[in-house]
């Protein structure tokens, strides 16, 4: 009875072990996922069903059913994903069970360029031919160092401030939206202008301090890589180094909210903060989050001019099951024409030359926005962007950073031990 | 005939075997290989660019010196405890109650507590984490109502601990109500009525007679929940919601979540299983405690 219960007893160790290790090595689960399929309608037998992997649904949806329609044999599937684990699962996906499509943000783009074999050239399929439809800069986020074209770029980023003008009156701030860019020329002019919102309403004006960090880093041709990506330089360079302080300055205004959360969303209608960096794609998510503030918000030029944040390259993995097929979707549905539909939908500014000499662009005004005329304020913004060039790690350099900024936030170190903390981390895992 | 039922031995024995190999099977493909394979990965550096380098120990000599994975040993054993202990105080309570009470309808609600545990973990998550947000959150607004300050229950240190842990225990203590709730059933009635006699009172009986006689059942569900408690993942994961840290400052940082930072977000799929095989070498050791001091509690 005795050794029978030891025996149970190393029984149970052994299968717990195994309950371990197998649970660790086989762990891929990732947050929140969840497949929107466009169209509505079922696939049928004779259908080529195209995967399209994307970390948002990037306002797609009205063209893939045109497209759909157009092509009555393609059926679009698209699987949204949170945005870290959607390019992190695409990388370890590429050698088995990739997609036909795929969407991949400038921020990563340089760790895919290190793969790019892993990819369907474009060139194939005609995409050399439009090259010079494109902003040359974007169009080279989805060119490796061989010339191998491997993604078509999406919109592009430029940067302005979104601010509540409702609340600007209450602070006894300026409203209109040519006084209120000339209240802050200089970042220090805008914190300035933050600190005096903040004593006359008792609320905060920015989210969190990473919105400073993040606008000033882009306004740059360098952050943490040097320009021709043979070094890092995170520790010394002085743009950086800029941000930082900056960041750290605005520490008092902010209300350190993390963005993409509940409360970040909700603080978009009960004013928990003022204003927000403002690239052309974010226009669309805060008129969803805040439906019923038409007018409130409004459009004003960013400090020290304007800087790049976001937009994305489809791309089309070598394993797709129908590379052809996706590739001239990619192509159909990122021309001038179809970008600057969607523009005009959901706001994603385009990275078609063409687009900025169009007239309607032109001249297209926000009702939401307080009728701002967005169209050629981005415009505008789009002419003062300068290259930047994304490193492969980009990303985890970047969260080290946004992890100290709040950590300082929460009063948890000085800014000098997040700093050390912040770089040492990245010493470990980039270098 | 003496061949006959040899053959029917030998027939029996193969048999036996098939009917058995499939487990066997996929137990050799999706639990040995890995293992095997974890191993072997250890001791390489790898990532997806480049093809696997032999360095011996470094993955586990860095491994030792990082002072992220010490954080976060020490924080999976905060919540741990925080989580298994009024977890396994709660499950017993509610078995008693579900095991003893007379009201109506006991199999609704022995059904009832199994809920949260088919609950997806990740809807649980974000349903808490909206509960327990900070600006407009309905806990710290319940706070407020009450007096209190509000708390920052992510950004905390030891709140978000808490908060980690009421997740499990809402959880997983229906589950373990119901394990309780079959051993507290096969307690034979007569030692009750021995007590009642003796003049035992509900708590007296409950000490002294329902516990030692569910104890195998107790120690199954306390070594269930230490594997599952060193290894909790999904919670912190989605709490953090920017990345795979564990919060600004690690705060909830774990050893598997470390383990999935390291390998599917800074792609170092050596490191990561380095820290797979520590995070086992430790739940081997706290799994070997526990039978030593089972072993002893029995034999006394």
């Amino acid at each position: 009875m005795a050794t029978a219960k030891r025996y149970m007893g190393f029984v149970s160790l052994a299968a717990a072990s195994g309950l371990i290790l197998s649970g660790c090595a086989a762990t891929t689960e990732t947050s929140s996922t969840s497949s929107a399929s466009n169209g509505g309608t079922e696939a049928s037998a004779d259908q080529k069903v195209l995967q399209f992997w994307a970390f948002g649904d990037m306002g797609l949806g009205d063209l893939i059913a045109e497209y759909e329609e157009m092509n009555p044999d393609i059926k679009i599937n698209m699987k949204v994903s949170d945005f870290d684990p959607h390019h992190q699962g695409l990388l370890t996906s590429l050698d088995s069970a990739a997609p036909d499509i795929a969407a991949i943000e400038v921020g990563y783009s340089s760790l895919f360029k290190a793969v790019a074999g892993k990819f369907t050239d474009l060139a194939e399929y005609g995409a050399a031919d439009v090259a010079g439809d494109y902003l040359d800069w974007r169009w080279n986020h989805g060119v490796d160092l061989d010339g191998r074209i491997f993604g078509i770029p999406t919109d592009v980023g430029p940067m302005t401030i979104c601010y509540r003008s409702d609340l600007f009156a209450e602070a006894g701030l300026p409203t209109d939206r040519d006084e209120v860019s000339a209240l802050w020329p200089t970042w220090e002019d805008f914190i300035a202008v933050g600190e005096q919102y903040v004593a006359a309403t008792g609320n905060k004006f920015l989210s969190s301090t990473g919105y400073v960090w993040n606008a000033v880093k882009n306004q740059s041709t360098e952050k943490f890589y040097s320009a021709d990506g043979s070094s890092l330089i995170y520790e010394t360079n002085p743009q950086i180094q800029k941000a930082w302080d900056l960041s750290v300055a605005a520490t008092p205004i902010a209300a350190n909210i993390g963005d993409w959360t509940a409360d970040w969303n909700a603080g978009m209608n009960n004013g928990a903060y003022a204003v927000l960096t403002c690239p052309a794609w974010m226009m669309g998510y805060i008129q969803g989050q805040a439906p019923d503030l038409t007018g409130a918000w409004d459009v004003a030029t960013m400090p020290e001019g304007s800087g790049n944040w976001g937009g994305s390259q489809l791309t089309v993995p070598a394993r797709a099951q129908y590379p052809e097929e996706a590739a001239k979707f990619i192509l159909w549905i990122l021309s001038a024409e179809n970008q600057l539909k969607l523009f005009k939908a959901s706001g994603q500014f385009p990275s078609t030359l063409a687009a900025y000499e169009d007239a309607e662009l032109l001249a297209f005004e926000s009702e939401y926005f307080n009728n701002a005329p967005v169209g050629s304020i981005y415009a505008e913004g789009v002419k003062q962007l300068a290259p930047i060039y994304e490193g492969p790690k980009e990303r985890v350099i970047d969260q080290e950073f946004g992890a100290a900024l709040g950590r300082i936030a929460n009063g948890d170190q000085s800014e000098a031990d997040a700093w050390a903390e912040a770089v040492n981390n990245i010493k470990r895992d980039v270098g | 005939m003496a061949t006959n039922s040899k053959k029917l031995h030998r027939a029996d024995r193969v048999s036996g075997f098939l009917y058995t190999s499939p487990f066997f099977l996929i137990f050799a493909v999706f639990g040995m290989f890995p293992i095997v394979y974890t191993f072997w990965v250890a001791f390489h550096k790898w990532d997806p660019f480049s093809e696997p380098k032999w360095i011996g120990l470094d993955n586990f000599t860095n491994l030792m010196a990082d002072d992220r994975l010490w954080l976060a040993v020490k924080n999976t054993f905060s919540i741990w405890l925080l989580s298994s202990v009024p977890q396994i105080i709660f499950a017993l309570f509610l078995a008693w109650v579900l095991n003893h009470s007379r009201i109506r309808g006991n199999t609704f609600w022995r059904s009832v507590v199994l809920i949260p545990n088919i609950t997806s973990v990740v809807a649980v998550a974000v349903v808490f984490g909206q509960l327990f947000g900070r600006e407009y959150g309905m806990v710290n607004w319940l706070l407020t109502v009450l007096g209190f300050s509000p708390i920052d229950w992510v950004n905390g240190s030891f709140a978000s601990h808490v908060l980690i842990s009421i997740m499990v225990i809402w959880r997983w203590t229906g589950y373990n109500a119901l394990i309780y709730l079959a051993a507290m059933q096969a307690v034979p009635e007569e030692l009750y009525e021995a007590a009642e006699i003796d003049g035992a009172s509900k708590f007296r009986q409950f000490i002294s007679v329902t516990i030692p006689q569910i104890r195998p059942t107790l120690i199954f569900t306390i070594i269930v929940s230490t594997i599952g408690g060193l290894q909790i993942f999904a919670e912190p994961l989605i709490l953090d919601g920017q990345g795979y840290g564990g919060g600004v400052s690690r705060q909830f940082s774990t050893v598997t979540l470390f383990m999935f930072e390291q390998g599917f977000s800074r792609f170092e799929y050596g490191y990561a299983s380095a820290i797979a095989i520590v995070l086992t070498v430790i739940i081997i050791s706290i799994s070997l405690v526990n039978f030593l001091i089972v072993r002893k509690i029995q034999k006394a």
